[in-house]
């Protein structure tokens, strides 16, 4: 039997690696504290998600829309504290994981 | 469209999909600057059989910056009589001022301000209530309070 390729349409879905695991995921993915809006959406600031809205993570672990946790932290309100766990905030260095970066 | 517009949205449309907490109600929500909520203390409190209207308003930098929140207070509704609730709706309540957060919201706000009546155990006025109704600006944003009081 031959089979002859007319046509393909190849799809391609990205998400960001925060940790979590996606065993709860509901299609939804988490979203920003902040926001509300899906990590893998954007600020609403920004018009296009990836990049150019990245995420940003605490050393408490907790992760936020860059853009909306810096809107926070550059408040006086914010005495410069996680606003999940009032700790003061302080923006882990991402560690790259070895096969993501095959 | 601002900030707070988005998210009083998603906001919006989370009470529409799963409902509020016992005890909460949305009585109006028409515009993305000021909304009205029922609040009821259910169970055994002395505040037993009274319903309370708390007013929302929002600038368009909500939810970093926090909402002003306070008990309605005319014709229809009065305030309920709390250590920390002026008898004009102002609220003392530390989650309201300094320790507002971004990650709160207009239900977790309901839901605290819930238990802080809830938790009361006698009916008392704020000390020094007339002096602060005379002299409130209309914005309780506007008020310093001092949150001294943990137990309430």
């Amino acid at each position: 039997m031959k089979v002859h390729v007319k046509n393909w349409h190849a799809i391609a879905q990205w998400r960001w690696d925060t940790g979590a695991s996606d065993v709860d995921d509901d299609g939804e993915g988490d979203v920003c504290g902040i926001c509300r809006v899906p990590y893998e959406g954007c600020c609403p600031s920004c018009k296009m998600p990836g990049d150019d809205c990245p995420l940003i993570w605490g050393e408490c672990s907790h992760v936020f829309h860059m853009h909306c946790l810096l809107q926070w932290i550059s408040t006086s309100a914010s005495k410069q504290q996680c606003p999940m766990d009032r700790r003061p905030w302080v923006t882990a260095e991402r560690k790259v994981d070895a096969n993501a970066a095959r | 469209m601002a900030v707070s517009t988005r998210r009083l949205q998603k906001e919006l449309a989370e009470i529409k999909n799963q409902g509020t907490p016992v005890g909460i109600q949305l009585l109006s929500a028409e515009n993305f600057q000021e909304w009205h909520l029922s609040l009821e203390v259910l169970g055994d409190t002395v505040f037993a059989g009274e319903v309370f209207c708390l007013r929302f308003r929002f600038d368009n930098q909500y939810p970093i910056s926090s909402p002003a929140v306070q008990f309605v207070v005319d014709d229809k509704w009065k305030a309920p009589t709390h250590p920390h609730v002026y008898t004009n709706g102002h609220i003392c309540a530390s989650i309201l001022g300094n320790e507002w957060s971004p990650v709160l919201s207009v239900i977790s706000v309901c839901v605290t301000l819930q238990s802080m009546l809830a938790s009361c155990k006698k009916k008392e006025l704020p000390p020094g209530n007339d002096r602060y109704v005379r002299h409130a600006p209309d914005n309780p944003k506007k008020t310093r309070f001092e949150y001294d009081d943990d137990t309430v």
